[in-house]
């Protein structure tokens, strides 16, 4: 992956050549003290510390999603969307990002939005709650920056460099910056799969679920937490619109079934499952953690509950 | 395969409506659908919703038929609906039962209330070859007599000994309840595999019913001998995007809306809370 040291204020010029019809986001906060993914018209205004609340998901998953309209000529297809540029975005996120790219690799929706998208990475802070995902492979991105040096990820983020070659130096050699992974902390075990399944019964999912109060906090902030509702609205005089809309496998709902059979019945199996999909994976990424560790769900648990706990107690039998 | 979201209009052409809120729909679709039995369709009522409905007829192509129950909202509304009304389908998804896995044996189905919907279609694809076929069984379990599904041909299929069937209800106003030449009895679909003359080790059985029915008679028929990779069973979920993409109705990491919703029983052992 070629690289290149940048002097100060490149990072600005670099924001400036964006091309035009780009929108341009990324992580600001605010007044209210929370950090957002919102417009952004210079690049030091990028909150590079703190993680936007609800991640980059937000824009090709939007949290309500038209499917079709129905025209009097049939069902129309939702139009193209708008080129986004996202700055600032950080490592676990990008991995979060790679994640999706696979479970909705068949989506034309996504895939529209997706390749409209421009994606800038850069190097985070990391803090006592996150940890980052393991070093297997670059995640996705344009371009990433970190300690004075961009590193180039695509066809679309060398086109972006190529009007400011005279503000970087020679080609580096090596590969990502080790700022990129500073804030590992803990990692699944090789036969986690193992130990989740012979831990089935364990009083650890007792004890977590008895705390859990299924708001569905930690999916709503989850970067790779993506599941949805289908849902349908008919206007009075208005157009007959069908969603998908963010649900939540902590709802009560999800599992619930025609005649009121429900297999997910309580809080427990409804955690248990949640955690079965960040550290096992469903379908064809069984055996690909979704975690990326961002830790936003221990944040955002009003009962603080720590997925890197739960793996811990997991991992070393069972009870906490 | 991409993902496509826009539903095929269709028009309801006909509704039995003689079993109380069991109503058998039959559409016409405005560009053919292949259907295999076991596979299923998203039924769409536009600005109401949609639903996962599996296939009660064989073959398909430019018709669909299904048994749908009232059971919610949607279902509601299309009970709402009359003949010639327009409604829309994706589909069709998932894997079906596979039909050359039944040649050359002895067939049993096994089926609970609703269950039957499904079974009636594969049932349907095994009379076009039923040369190949050994016995037919069908054990049918119900709520009461009045809510069997499809009783005038099942006692055709009885009557001109294509089919040995054999009836349970939970409950009855008439004891003893007789229902023609059927063998039927108050009680549990299990109680039907009493006495029954059948081949294990030649047998394939395809199961299909409620929760309840799945804890019980799919190990029976194995300890009774029938191979479990010969014991098919349909999973009902809440599916709502039949792509593997809402999760909805994953079970054990397992979408069972694409790599199902028919599995074996062998399967079935190895997929958390499957059943």
């Amino acid at each position: 992956m070629r690289s290149f040291h940048f002097e100060d204020g490149f990072e600005e010029r670099l924001f400036q050549a964006i091309p035009p019809e780009f929108s341009r986001f990324g992580p600001v906060k605010a007044g209210d003290g929370v950090c957002r993914l919102q417009p952004v018209a210079h690049w030091a205004e990028l909150n590079l510390e703190a993680l936007p609340l609800i991640p980059l998901k937000k824009f090709l998953l939007p949290p309500r999603d038209e499917l079709w309209r129905l025209e009097p000529s049939g069902y129309r297809p939702p139009a193209a969307s708008a080129p986004l540029a996202l700055a600032g975005i950080p490592p676990c996120d990008l991995y979060g990002l790679s994640y999706l790219d696979r479970v909705f690799v068949d989506d034309p929706d996504y895939r529209r939005r997706r390749q409209n998208l421009l994606v800038i990475g850069t190097a985070c802070a990391p803090t006592e709650s996150c940890f980052c995902p393991p070093r297997e492979k670059a995640p996705p991105f344009d371009l990433f920056l970190a300690s004075k040096r961009i590193w180039v990820g695509s066809p679309r983020g060398e086109a972006l460099l190529g009007g400011l070659g005279s503000d970087l130096s020679d080609e580096l050699e090596g590969w990502l910056p080790e700022e990129m992974f500073q804030g590992q902390r803990s990692l699944p075990p090789e036969n986690l799969e193992e130990l989740f399944l012979a831990r089935a019964e364990t009083s650890l999912w007792r004890q977590v679920g008895s705390r859990c109060v299924s708001c569905g906090a930690c999916a709503a902030v989850c970067p790779t937490c993506y599941c949805y509702d289908v849902v349908d609205e008919a206007l009075p005089g208005g157009p007959v619109t069908r969603h998908r809309e963010w649900d939540n496998c902590f709802f009560r709902t999800h599992a619930l079934v025609a005649g009121g059979h429900n297999f997910r019945p309580g809080r427990e199996a409804r955690l248990r499952f949640r955690f079965e999909h960040k550290l096992l994976g469903f379908g064809e990424l069984r055996g690909t953690s979704s975690c990326v560790g961002c830790g936003r769900c221990g944040r955002a648990c009003p009962v603080d509950i720590d997925i890197a706990e739960v793996l811990t107690a997991l991992t070393e039998g069972g009870d906490r | 395969m991409t993902v496509d979201f826009l539903p095929i209009p269709a028009l309801i052409e006909r509704i039995d409506r003689r079993v109380h809120d069991h109503h058998v729909f039959s559409f016409r679709l405005s560009s053919p659908l292949t259907v295999a039995p076991g596979q299923f369709l998203e039924l769409s009522l536009p600005g109401v919703g949609a639903f996962p409905v599996s296939s009660a007829a064989y073959p398909s192509g430019g018709t669909f038929e299904a048994c749908i129950r009232r059971a919610g909202r949607v279902t509601a509304a299309l009970y709402g609906l009359s003949e010639g009304a327009t409604v829309g389908f994706r589909g069709p998804f998932g894997n079906g039962f596979p039909l050359s896995a039944f040649e050359g044996k002895d067939v049993l189905l096994v089926a609970g209330g609703l269950g039957m919907a499904p079974l009636r279609g594969l049932l349907q694809a095994l009379l076009n070859q039923r040369k190949r076929l050994g016995r037919l069984i069908l054990l049918y379990g119900s709520r009461e007599p009045e809510l069997l599904l499809f009783r005038p041909e099942l006692e055709a299929l009885a009557d001109s000994g294509t089919l040995t069937a054999r009836f349970s209800v939970d409950f009855t106003t008439e004891l003893p309840w007789s229902a023609g030449r059927f063998f039927c009895k108050v009680g549990l679909v299990t109680e039907l595999l009493e006495g029954l003359a059948f081949t294990p080790d030649r047998t394939v059985a395809a199961v299909c019913g409620p929760p309840a029915l799945y804890t019980c008679v799919p190990e029976e028929l194995a300890s009774l001998g029938v191979d479990p990779a010969a014991i098919y069973l349909t999973l009902e979920r809440r599916m709502k995007c039949g792509v593997g993409q809402c999760c909805h109705c994953v079970t054990g990491g397992v979408f069972v809306c694409r790599d199902g919703p028919v599995f074996t029983l062998e399967r079935v052992r190895t997929i958390e809370n499957a059943i």
